[in-house]
């Protein structure tokens, strides 16, 4: 009950409310900072050569990342990039389609449209053509 | 509205055209139809022909002074394809996608020069600058066009992200996107002083992105190595028709804070807009002028010179009276359409330094002699539309009073841009050498450099013909 008068009489524009907020920041910072120093002074050091190599969800790794790459891999990953923005569109409509009603409807309509004119036009001109 | 949406259609069209149409020749046909229609199209919009109802819910306000701007903008674009379109061919492969990108950057520029919310001139930044990143690495096989994309997309990101940091600084201030704000709109029952400041700062870093896009001083060092690098054709494109839009967002996000640039309005924060954009013009005109004296290349010279000829153009910022906006239309019209002449010569030309055009009155009088016109139009000789463009400049500073010395700098500056204008005009006619030409100059190009000629000198004895139409 007391915790409810707090809050109801609270004069939100006066600093002394976030008094709290600043222990529990200050709290929070220092936890991180006591942890980490912690475990730097305390733990105990082994480096070892595979401690220091890349981790790749455990498969052995094999020759060096900047290694020269077809640029048709990278002109697909583009595309594919602007294809899922398309994709990533739709759940918000998704989300609000009664709303929206018919008016939604078409302007999604000429949403998609533009995209399909950008895939002719890349279909048309051979991007998504792998062999030469 | 008419021009921003014809000006996208128009950018896919030409892509399709792309896909359809075999012959590289037909492409700059048929992107010169296309920029006839989108000039139409806003000729229309001007005496209330619209062909699109869309309530852009007070994001973008379509005013005669944008209509006018927008057919200047067209306009330049159109001389600009008709002249140097066969040019345009021999950057690269991508022929018809160099006129998608201009479509796209002429978007832009419709967007810019109608925006009235910082979203839209944030949305308007953006899509003049991504296509001209592109351009800029038209030439793919040449380094220095790969150094100036890829330093121009640096360059030009980081100030974007400079912009967007402003927007929501002011964003914070007013707690509105708008860029009329009636200070009882502000936040009231707090501290003025603290919104004030958010909002000068806000407003302080909008002006040095926009002043890197138009390359003010300060930030203007990207500008040398992107003009020099870039395909000689694109250079052209960007040191005029965009540039111009930089400085009409610039003049419309500073013309709705018009009242507020004095140094009593902004007691709290004690900036003086006044005199920031004095000293902003100072160093533009000091850094653009005396470094174009010591180059050796024209090219180069020339990107000088755009930031010399930004320095006058800043002082209708300065001002922001009737005289200065009408005079920044004159001025962006007379600079693109001199700048575009002198370009659209320079490259036919083989060698691109001051020696190179040794003895080209002998070779192509013609060419010559209306590279002469351009260059006293850039200089401001009378009877040239630079000379009507700097008076409107000079005057608009005049009617504020107290700022004699600026108007004095200026004048100046100007006598210091005639030294090294007038070096290209007097190896053209005095000195003796062999100027070579990549090949030779067709009747139908003589032709049309001659009535861009024609036109500088008609707007130029004649300014108002120009600036009529801004008041019908």
């Amino acid at each position: 009950m007391s915790a409810l008068t707090i809050l109801l009489d609270a004069n939100v524009n006066s600093s002394a409310n976030y008094f709290q907020i600043g222990i529990q920041l200050l709290v929070a910072i220092g936890i991180v900072i006591v942890m980490m120093v912690a475990s730097h002074l305390l733990g105990p050091k082994r480096s070892t050569s595979e401690k220091l190599e890349n981790f790749a969800s455990g498969i052995e790794s094999h020759g060096n990342a900047r290694a020269p790459m077809a640029i048709k891999y990278f002109l697909v990953a583009i595309l594919f990039v602007l294809f899922d923005v398309e994709v990533i569109f739709f759940y918000p409509y998704a989300v609000n389609f009664k709303e929206l009603g018919w008016t939604g409807f078409w302007e999604v309509l000429l949403f998609v449209a533009f995209f399909l004119v950008g895939f002719i036009y890349i279909i048309k001109k051979k991007a998504l053509q792998w062999e030469d | 509205m008419n021009a921003i949406i014809t000006s996208a259609v128009c950018g896919v069209i030409m892509m399709f055209s792309s896909v359809f149409v075999e012959n590289k020749k037909t492409y700059r046909h048929i992107a010169a139809v296309l920029l006839l229609l989108l000039l139409a199209v806003n000729v229309a919009d001007t005496y209330g022909i619209r062909l699109f109802h869309i309530d852009t819910k007070g994001m973008l306000l379509f005013d005669r002074f944008g209509y006018f701007f927008n057919s200047i903008a067209i306009a330049s674009t159109l001389i600009y394809v008709v002249l140097t379109g066969r040019d345009i061919e021999k950057v690269g492969t991508y022929t018809a996608e160099y006129f998608v990108l201009i479509f796209f950057v002429l978007c832009g520029v419709t967007i810019l020069s109608s925006y009235n919310t910082l979203l839209m001139l944030f949305l308007g930044i953006e899509i003049l600058s991504i296509p001209l990143y592109i351009l800029t690495g038209a030439d793919k096989r040449n380094l220095k066009s790969n150094e100036a994309a890829l330093k121009y997309f640096l360059m030009g990101s980081f100030s974007t992200g400079i912009m967007l940091m402003g927007i929501t600084l002011i964003y914070g201030a007013t707690g509105t996107f708008d860029i009329y704000v009636t200070p009882k709109e502000t936040i009231t029952g707090q501290p003025a002083i603290v919104y004030s400041l958010l909002e000068s700062a806000g407003l302080i870093l909008m002006m040095i992105s926009i002043g890197f896009k138009v390359s003010a001083a300060p930030f203007h060092f990207w500008t040398p190595d992107v003009y020099d690098g870039s395909p000689g054709v694109f250079t052209s494109f960007m040191a005029t028709i965009v540039k111009a839009a930089g400085f009409i967002a610039f003049i419309k996000l500073f013309d709705a804070r018009a009242d507020a640039s004095g140094v009593e309005a902004n007691a709290f924060t004690g900036v003086d807009w006044k005199m920031l954009f004095a000293i902003l013009i100072v160093s533009t005109l000091l850094i653009g002028n005396i470094t174009a004296v010591f180059q050796q290349s024209v090219k180069r010279m020339m990107a000088y010179s755009s930031i010399a000829q930004a320095g006058f153009m800043l002082f209708a910022l300065f001002s922001l009276n009737d005289v200065a906006k009408e005079g920044l239309l004159l001025y962006a019209a007379a600079y693109s359409l001199a700048s575009i002449g002198i370009f659209a010569i320079m490259v036919k030309m083989k060698d691109h330094t001051f020696e190179g055009y040794n003895g080209l009155s002998k070779t192509q009088p013609v060419l010559a002699a209306t590279n002469t016109i351009f260059l006293l139009s850039l200089a401001g000789i009378p009877l040239t539309a630079g000379f009507f463009a700097k008076y409107y400049m000079l005057a608009s500073v005049m009617k504020t009073s107290g700022y004699l010395w600026l108007v004095i700098v200026g004048v100046v500056f100007a006598a210091v841009s005639v030294y090294y204008y007038f070096r290209v005009i007097q190896a053209m006619y005095f000195k003796d050498g062999e100027a070579t030409i990549t090949e030779e100059v067709s009747k139908g190009f003589k032709v049309g450099i001659i009535v861009l000629a024609g036109l500088i000198i008609l707007f130029g004895i004649l300014p108002q013909s120009l600036l009529q139409w801004f008041y019908f």
